[in-house]
């Protein structure tokens, strides 16, 4: 008998300290994302508020969307695209940020500098009320608290068998993926982390939710448009120079221009068309810069120097 | 030692039975049996065998009968076997009749005399179909009347369920005995069989029931009552009865929202047509396949009509209504779907296990409303707690 993978109760910021993976081997077999604090996931539910979404790509009409859902304890990435039509219609649909509950898979991409970036593809959003985004949080940070100390536990006590702890009422899928969590994080601060989820409590108590300003930085949303890896490219050719350097003039000028002192992408590139150089052209100049380490995308869509 | 002439073999209880060299005489009762041909490997010349479960009352053996009658052995055939072989097969013994056995029909008043104390007491825990031969000590937790027809033949049954220390089982019982929710029974000469994918506990006129004290097996209340339990835990026992489980709904599976039901069987159709009555005029209802999740694990909610009015704010009128305007059953579906997402339920009711997971058929389908101030309270205790 197949199971159907759980939605295991998480706060962003598990999600955003997530950096091991347990890949799929056989056929149709689920891959997991490993946390530090006792998680297997592969699918996850999160509460809190949830941002207008951003087409992502080239394609029109946009086949992908991102929105970014911001909890008490960080901030995660939630995508849907054309194969998730309903959930991709939700995220479209959303004008302001609004307290959300998101049930979906979790999504691992290593960038080319060996950072993980997590995202949760979507299967489904849902628009609630404060109170019952507040009453999801108490479940959430109940669980994240139930996994500590169950790793904590086996932390003290390895020998402890898994009949014994099945017996005191501890979910059997919960023992290996907490053993697990302790073999591939040996250096963890459970300690910190009890303190953040303090936040989440406070926000069960009431507490006004976050900004999203305030997380518009966090580690857990940066995203580039990085490609998996590849052979280090040829030097560049004196054409492909030229294109770069006026790449970098536009850019210098519209952030010299603009309020949050970024580059705005889709101006950038609709410049760069306008001196004959293609959107194509422009992708790949972006991400030769991006390379090199002359640009960076802290935001989708904003660029700035590096 | 003396031992028994060859020509006059002893008959002996099934609970006795032990791998002898010499043919034993037994009488049994056919629980299980089932007709088989075998492929000779020599010369590919086909020969027919039966084989299945034979109990005294003492004991429950497996058979394997070599050529058997054309017909007449069925389940409850009680046969005197003289000269039957005894095997052994993964420690446990078996019956072989072949062409050296003399098999023939027995009357019910020759199998062995069994006083109650003698057959088995067995925990409901660890009954499985087709067990039988056992004695079960064991509380009525609700009862209930339903009229069905067998054949030409209405009948009625009286069917709940049954608990003890160890666990709850269904029955149908098809002789009135008269039971009532709280009595503590033992019974005897009851059968296990699988009904709707679920154990069920059969009673039928060869059935004993005697009411007895019933010290240490639970009350119906604390069953019916009962706190709800980790859906990974209700996925590794396969379903039961009497569960209570909480989680949120994190999605529906098709068919939900308007269907039409088959009006014979209620069956829902697919394009019009029932799998087992064709092309039948439907009739309109509503009902949502619920997935429910609690974190460990997840498993199908069945709701039926009522509920799914309830949870949805519409009723089928609603919806046929909706459909006029928008005639696409999917948007419904997506409309009902998200009206659930996210809720947080306790669902009571029986639960069974196929290869898509556990489904629940529901008695009771509650909102749960969670207190805020009691969670955070609670939560902020926890978090304050040093660890070491």
């Amino acid at each position: 008998m197949s199971r159907r993978e759980p939605a295991w109760r998480v706060t962003a910021r598990e999600l955003e300290s997530s950096l091991e993976e347990e890949r799929a081997t056989g056929e149709r077999a689920a891959s997991y994302l490993l946390s530090p604090f006792g998680a297997r996931m592969n699918r996850v539910v999160l509460a809190g508020a949830i941002s207008p979404a951003e087409p992502v790509g080239r394609d029109d009409p946009p086949t992908f969307w991102r929105a970014r859902l911001t909890d008490p304890t960080g901030a995660i990435a939630v995508t849907a695209g054309s194969f998730q039509p309903v959930a991709m219609a939700r995220l479209r649909a959303t004008t302001e940020t609004h307290p959300a509950l998101v049930v979906g898979k979790v999504h691992l991409f290593r960038g080319r500098d060996g950072v993980a970036y997590i995202s949760v593809r979507a299967e489904g959003v849902k628009s609630v009320a404060e109170a019952d985004e507040r009453a999801m949080l108490a479940e959430i940070v109940r669980q994240t608290l139930d996994r500590l100390d169950l790793v904590e536990r086996l932390e003290r006590e390895p020998g402890t068998s898994e009949a014994e702890l099945v017996a005191s009422g501890t979910p059997a899928g919960w023992i290996p993926a907490a053993r697990d969590s302790l073999r591939r994080y040996p250096q963890v601060d459970r300690a910190a982390f009890r303190r953040e989820l303090g936040a989440a409590v406070r926000r069960v108590a009431g507490d006004s939710g976050p900004r999203p300003s305030d997380t518009g930085t966090r580690p857990g949303v940066v995203v580039t448009r990085a490609p998996p890896p590849r052979p280090p490219a040829p030097p560049p050719t004196a054409e492909e120079r030229e294109e770069e350097a006026a790449f970098l003039t536009l850019l210098d000028e519209l952030s010299d221009v603009s309020i949050d002192g970024y580059a705005d992408l889709k101006e950038l590139t609709g410049r760069l068309a306008a001196q004959g150089v293609g959107a194509e052209r422009a992708e790949t100049v972006l991400n030769r810069l991006e390379e090199e380490g002359a640009v960076e995308e802290p935001i989708v869509g904003k660029l700035r120097r590096a | 030692m003396a031992t028994a002439p060859p020509s006059a073999p002893p008959e002996v209880r099934l609970k006795d039975l032990a791998p002898t060299t010499s043919p034993v005489e037994i009488v049994g009762r056919v629980v299980t049996a089932e007709r088989r041909e075998v492929t000779r490997r020599s010369d590919g010349s086909r020969r027919p065998l039966l084989s299945g479960l034979l109990s005294d009352g003492t004991g429950t053996v497996r058979f394997t009968w070599w050529d058997p009658p054309r017909e007449g052995i069925e389940r409850g055939t009680v046969l005197r076997a003289v000269g039957a072989e005894v095997r052994t097969f993964r420690d446990r013994p078996e019956l072989t009749f072949t062409f050296r056995t003399r098999v023939g029909p027995a009357s019910e008043a020759e199998l062995p005399r069994v006083t109650p104390e003698e057959i088995p007491l067995r925990a409901i825990r660890d009954l499985r179909p087709p067990d039988e031969g056992f004695r079960l000590e064991a509380r009525v937790v609700r009862i209930a009347e339903r009229t069905v027809t067998v054949g030409e033949e209405r009948r009625v049954v009286h069917e709940g369920l049954l608990a003890d220390a160890s666990g709850v089982l269904a029955f149908s019982s098809w002789t009135d005995f008269r039971l009532a929710a709280g009595e503590a029974l033992r019974v005897v000469g009851g059968y296990l069989r699988t009904f709707r994918g679920r154990p069920q506990l059969v009673l039928d006129e060869r059935a004993t029931v005697t009411r007895i004290g019933g010290e240490g097996l639970p009350e119906p209340a604390e069953l019916l009552r009962a706190p709800p339990r980790p859906i990974a835990r209700v996925e590794d026992e396969g379903g039961g009865e009497a569960l209570a489980v909480e989680g949120i709904v994190v999605g529906l599976l098709p068919p939900s929202g308007l269907v039409y039901r088959c009006p014979i069987c209620r069956r829902s159709l697919t394009g019009g047509i029932c799998r087992i009555h064709g092309q039948v005029e439907g009739q309109p209802d509503l009902r949502a396949r619920i997935v429910l999740d609690d974190g460990t694990g997840a498993l199908t909610v069945n709701a039926g009509r009522a509920d799914t009015e309830r949870l949805w704010g519409r009723t089928l009128a609603d919806a046929r209504e909706r459909m006029r305007e928008v005639p696409d059953p999917n948007v419904l579906e997506q409309e009902l779907a998200d009206a659930l997402l996210g809720r947080r339920l306790r669902v009571r009711g029986s639960g069974s296990r196929d290869d898509f997971g556990v489904t629940l058929q529901p008695d009771e389908i509650e909102p749960v409303e969670i207190d805020l101030e009691v969670a955070a309270a609670e939560l902020s205790a926890r978090l304050g707690t040093v660890r070491r």
